[in-house]
């Protein structure tokens, strides 16, 4: 608000400004709704939180609408929505008196714009908005809902226009996820009822306003401030031109302040005590508030502000000063003012009026309150209106006839407000009593100076607000002599809601209920379709889809996120993958979420050992709601990619052919390095692969860098699985990667993780090497040596295929000695170690690339 | 309205409702939330979330009830949700012996998964198909008595004893932080004590309820 403020340019206003919500069911951002005026003329409408979100020129396009249906959904809410040009905004508010006002405001200010001609030009809006390419000039710049961004800390900014969503629409709407700020729906819900709760009260209110021309208080005035029986509660007590020196309006500083509130003090009503609650000045214009000492412990949010109208439109010598409080529940402002003096400056007293109206601000409220925001306004002080077209001594005959309703008719207040340029809404009672200015001082004769002041009721009480039941008194004091005005006093009976304690525990009760209720009711709620995701039969390498569809079939608007069980390390297994696994979804929308399953190098193993499944649990948790169990099973077709060496040499038989259960227990029996005799030296799988990249692979160029092609990959894993008669299908490149992926895809690499550090010192020595590799299992020793014999065979004819023995030393040094799964670490200092571990795998292998090595060969079994 | 801080309620109790699938978990839920009986109501396939503010010796207390799934293929994810629970009501169906049978798995899980002073109840649940009972009064009046547990029989059919089994088990709770056996601000505690300022918000407290979506 205050931001806004600076903004303003001198020729602008803010006319009225309300707190609204955008809601969508409980979520809620508050904003403030600001309507600007420009020149008293252009209106607009601006949406602001911190900053301002949207500037709305109030103009042809501008269109407003009271929401009937969400309405009867939820009694008593006031559900508003804007739309401009294309865009709808959609606000709740508290079904108050307040709301109604500021209806009214927008309402005027739409018809204001009715009768205007022209559409009136909007730049000077632009100022205000932050978002400028959600403004006028831009509004072809259109998101939908589906562009919206989850960003970190529930926190949700999304953007959207009728275009896209067809229906319930909002636009630009920073929402703070399943922030219940349950304070304020409770105090919402309280106000709507306030009626049930609260009782009427009646109280007198004693008004006074008094010009004292810079005298000290020199007279008793008890003949102003005590005039009743009964003594009032509450004392509001106005002063203008309390000093006229210098130093008054410079430096805003005088000694009449203590001696007019002592004077004011001593001729209270002897009747009641009462408690000084605030005391304002500006320059010459002062206002006290007393409260009757019993009342005064229910006075609360006391606060006061003042608004120079005087020289260059800012200084104090004209102007106002309010004093605003609670009393129990009941919010009352007091303002004096002093307008501007001369008989002809009667717009100008209108326009301090309206600057004094806009501009007050009681701050240490969200937002700062303004003089409209009360129920009860009391509005007094020097007005300075005259009266005109009337001939002076026919006003002074009339006045002395009595006949103040003759006068009354050119009174300058009396018409204006009449016709609605001032003081709009405020009530004044009949004047039953002689004009207040100008006297000469001393006496009840009309001014006789050479300026000879026609006679006027400059000092005058109006109010506003439906608990200001009844003016009992309005006159003016004569008596009162040492100002060249005569004070003037009003007595109200007002009415004020006070708190019945036992009725508001109830009241209070049954809100905190039906809160209750609603929060599971506005729980976040989902559907997926399928809870049992069931893949068919997977195979390795061939990954499946699946979609997932999550329906948000709440009220709110929905997070979810697929989270991890209790010890698991992420919120899915390996071979599954979710996407999205978290995402935002409004309501009546839907999310499709993929999940792929894909068995490859790195989980085929568990797979075929019989330590995993095609079976996971998925926890779909709902921010701030319920969590969901997704099942997801399949079967998957076992593969020799994903057995190790030990099995592999005792199938006799294409795997296909094998029973599981024969397969898990030469897996799970692997170590025991039991061999029976028919085992084979090396694989047959391996073998095959071999046997065919010697036969046809020897000459190419870049085999085993080259890539194979997928196609062709499970053509060969088939081949292999079933052991077909067919021709080993496929290019040697793919077969060369179906060899890597063969010895990848075993649950440990071929020189055991345990013998890694052993290998990788001995990386320098050849005869450290020869030893480890002697001590390596037998068939492992037997497919590393055979693999590298055919590596040295492959080199010997680099010249036609160009491979070296350092690129194959590296490539096989990674395969033989593959490091364990995710044991790379992404900082550079692992990078840097894993380059150099790198380096020593290669040197280790090496030395078998470059050496012979028959000593360690033991006499080969070829298969088939 | 001046003053803002009477409107807050003082505790957040953390509860969990356990036992085989079909005793009605769900509906004892649906009954103390919404004073309703649901007759036909799908299996939990995952864990619900309910919450009723409650009031015990003039507190305010929020109670957040998660109802687990209780189908045993679930029952090692349902375990993630035991940690921080103030209370746990252990449900069997009076018409079925066997998962009174497995009470004593439900409450080894319950007693390794909570803490110590996590107030246990168990209800006997559809009392009112006393035509078809299974299981004694008395013989699980005397499994609770031995195992410590509070007992009650109840029904989420008729509303019988299932607001006093939700109350009582807050009342313990609530003995227990007073006693000083608890301490309220402790996450594994299941209990969180609210300052005047106000209540956290529900997303705030669930995620650090939750034991597993520290993600
Ligand atoms: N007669 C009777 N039927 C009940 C009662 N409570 C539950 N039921 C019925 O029992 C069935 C299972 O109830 P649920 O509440 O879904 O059981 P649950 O324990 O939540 O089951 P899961 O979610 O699978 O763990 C439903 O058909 C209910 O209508 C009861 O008190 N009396
Ligand atoms: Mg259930």
């Amino acid at each position: 608000m205050n931001s806004i403020q600076k903004l303003l340019s001198s020729d602008e206003s803010i006319i009225s400004s309300h707190e609204v919500s955008l809601v969508q069911g409980w979520m809620r951002s508050s904003k403030h709704l600001i309507i600007l005026e420009k020149s008293r003329d252009l209106k607009a409408l601006l949406v602001a939180s911190e900053g301002v979100d949207y500037a709305l020129p109030i103009d042809s396009d501008f269109k407003f609408d009271i929401d009937c249906e969400s309405k009867s959904k939820n009694a008593g809410d006031v559900f508003i929505s804007i739309t401009y040009q294309k865009n709808k905004l959609l606000f709740e508010m508290l079904p108050v008196s307040k709301t109604n006002a500021f209806i009214n405001e927008l309402l005027k200010a739409m018809e204001h714009q009715s009768k205007r001609k022209s559409a009136g030009d909007y730049s000077w809006l632009k100022k205000y908005s932050k978002k400028t390419d959600l403004t006028v000039e831009n509004q072809g710049v259109v998101m939908d809902a589906r562009t919206c961004t989850v960003p970190s800390e529930n926190r949700a900014v999304f953007v959207c226009t009728c275009a896209a969503l067809g229906k319930f629409v909002i636009l630009g709407i920073e929402v703070l996820t399943f922030c219940w700020t349950y304070d304020s729906v409770i105090k919402y819900q309280m106000s709507i009822r306030e009626q049930d709760y609260t009782y009427i009260q009646g109280i007198q209110v004693f008004i006074g306003t008094w010009n004292v021309n810079g005298q000290s208080p020199s007279c008793d005035l008890s003949d102003w401030l005590t005039t009743t029986v009964d003594p009032p509660h509450i004392y509001a007590i106005g002063f203008q031109e309390l000093d006229l020196s210098k130093e008054a309006f410079l430096f805003n500083e005088t000694l009449k302040e203590d001696e007019w509130l002592r004077a004011v003090t001593k001729s209270l009503h002897p009747g009641a005590a009462y408690q000084k609650i605030c005391l304002v000045r500006l320059v010459g214009m002062m206002l006290i508030v007393f409260v009757e000492e019993n009342l005064a412990q229910h006075v609360h949010n006391v606060a006061s502000d003042t608004v120079g109208t005087g020289i260059m439109g800012k200084l104090g010598n004209k102007g106002g000063v309010a004093i605003r409080l609670d009393l129990h529940t009941t919010s009352l402002c007091f303002v004096n003012s002093h307008l501007a003096a001369h008989t002809e400056e009667f717009e100008r007293r209108n326009q301090d009026f309206h600057d004094i109206d806009s501009r007050i601000a009681f701050t240490g409220f969200l937002p700062p309150k303004s003089i409209k925001d009360h129920d009860q306004i009391y509005w007094l002080g020097d007005l300075n209106y005259r009266i005109t077209d009337l001939d002076l001594t026919k006003v002074k005959n009339l006045i002395n006839a009595g006949k103040y309703q003759t006068i009354l008719e050119h009174d300058q207040l009396t018409r204006q407000h009449a016709k609605g340029n001032v003081f709009l809404g405020y009530k004044e009672g009949a004047i039953h009593f002689r004009p207040t200015y100008k006297y000469d001082v001393g006496t009840d004769d009309w001014d006789s100076s050479e300026k000879n002041r026609a006679p006027a009721w400059c000092d005058r009480v109006l109010y506003k607000g439906d608990g200001i039941r009844q003016q009992v008194d309005y006159k003016s004091v004569p008596s009162l002599k040492i100002s060249d005005h005569k004070p003037v006093m009003s007595l109200f009976n007002s009415d004020i809601r006070v708190i019945d304690a036992v009725r508001y525990r109830k009241v209070h009760e049954e809100v905190m209920k039906k809160l209750d209720k609603l929060e599971n009711e506005f729980l976040p709620q989902v559907m997926v379709d399928n809870t049992e995701v069931v893949f068919d039969t997977l195979r390795f390498l061939e990954a499946q889809n699946k979609t997932l569809i999550i329906a948000n079939t709440g009220q709110v608007p929905v997070q979810f996120e697929f989270i991890k069980k209790f010890d698991d390390s992420n919120y899915c297994k390996d071979w599954l993958h979710i996407e999205p696994y978290m995402g935002f979804i409004l309501p009546g929308e839907k999310c499709d979420v993929k999940l792929e399953v894909y068995v490859d190098k790195r989980c085929a193993s568990k797979m075929n050992s019989g330590q995993d499944k095609i079976y996971d649990i998925l926890v779909l948790h709902l921010e701030g709601g319920k969590d969901l169990f997704i099942t997801v099973t399949g079967s998957y077709e076992r593969s020799v990619f994903g057995c190790s060496i030990e099995t592999l040499v005792q199938l006799n038989v294409p795997l296909r052919d094998v029973a599981l259960g024969k397969l898990i227990e030469l897996e799970s029996s692997k170590d025991s390095g039991t061999l029976s005799n028919t085992s084979y030296s090396v694989p047959k799988e391996i073998w095959f692969l071999v046997d065919h990249l010697y036969r046809h692979g020897l000459k190419q160029q870049n085999l085993f860098e080259h890539p194979g092609l997928p196609s062709e990959i499970l053509l060969i894993r088939n081949w292999l699985d079933t052991g077909s008669s067919d021709p080993l299908p496929g290019s040697v490149h793919s077969v060369a990667e179906s060899l890597l992926l063969l010895l990848e895809s075993t649950a440990e690499p071929l020189i055991p993780y345990n013998m890694h550090p052993a290998c990788l010192t001995a990386s320098t020595s050849y005869v450290q090497a020869k030893q480890l590799i002697a001590s390596l299992p037998l068939c492992s020793r037997n497919v590393y040596l055979y693999l590298c014999s055919f590596l040295q065979e492959l080199l010997s004819h680099a010249e036609e295929n160009r491979l070296d023995a350092k690129t194959i030393a590296t490539l096989f040094g990674q395969i033989f000695l593959r490091d364990p799964p995710r044991s790379r670490d992404p900082s550079a200092r692992g990078k840097s170690q894993t380059q150099t571990q790198a380096r020593r795998k290669a040197n280790f292998v090496y030395h078998f690339l470059v050496n012979d090595f028959s000593e360690l060969i033991a006499p080969v079994n070829h298969p088939g | 309205m001046s003053s803002s801080g009477q409107y807050s309620y003082s505790y957040i109790f953390k509860y969990i409702i356990i036992g085989d699938m079909g005793v009605g978990k769900s509906c004892l839920l649906h009954q103390f939330t919404e004073q309703k009986f649901m007759p036909d109501c799908p299996h939990t396939i995952g864990v619900e979330f309910g919450t009723r503010i409650i009031e015990v010796h003039g507190e305010k207390i929020k109670l957040q009830i998660w109802d687990t799934a209780g189908q045993e293929r679930f029952r090692a994810v349902t375990r993630s949700y035991y940690r921080g629970a103030a209370g746990a009501l252990m449900v069997y169906d009076i018409t079925r012996r066997s998962t009174y049978n497995h009470l004593s798995s439900w409450l080894t899980d319950t007693k390794n998964l909570t803490n110590p002073n996590t107030v246990i109840f168990l209800i006997g649940n559809k009392m009112d198909l006393e035509g078809s009972r299974d299981v004694r009064y008395d013989e699980a009046k005397k499994f609770a008595e031995e195992n410590d547990l509070i007992f009650v029989e109840a029904s989420a059919m008729t509303g019988e004893n299932v607001e006093q089994a939700f109350l009582e088990t807050a009342k313990k709770i609530y003995q227990n932080i007073k006693d000083g056996k608890l301490n309220a601000n402790m996450t594994e505690s299941g209990v969180q004590h609210k300052e005047r300022g106000g209540p956290a918000s529900l997303g705030d407290s669930s995620s650090s309820d939750k034991p597993n979506c520290s993600c």
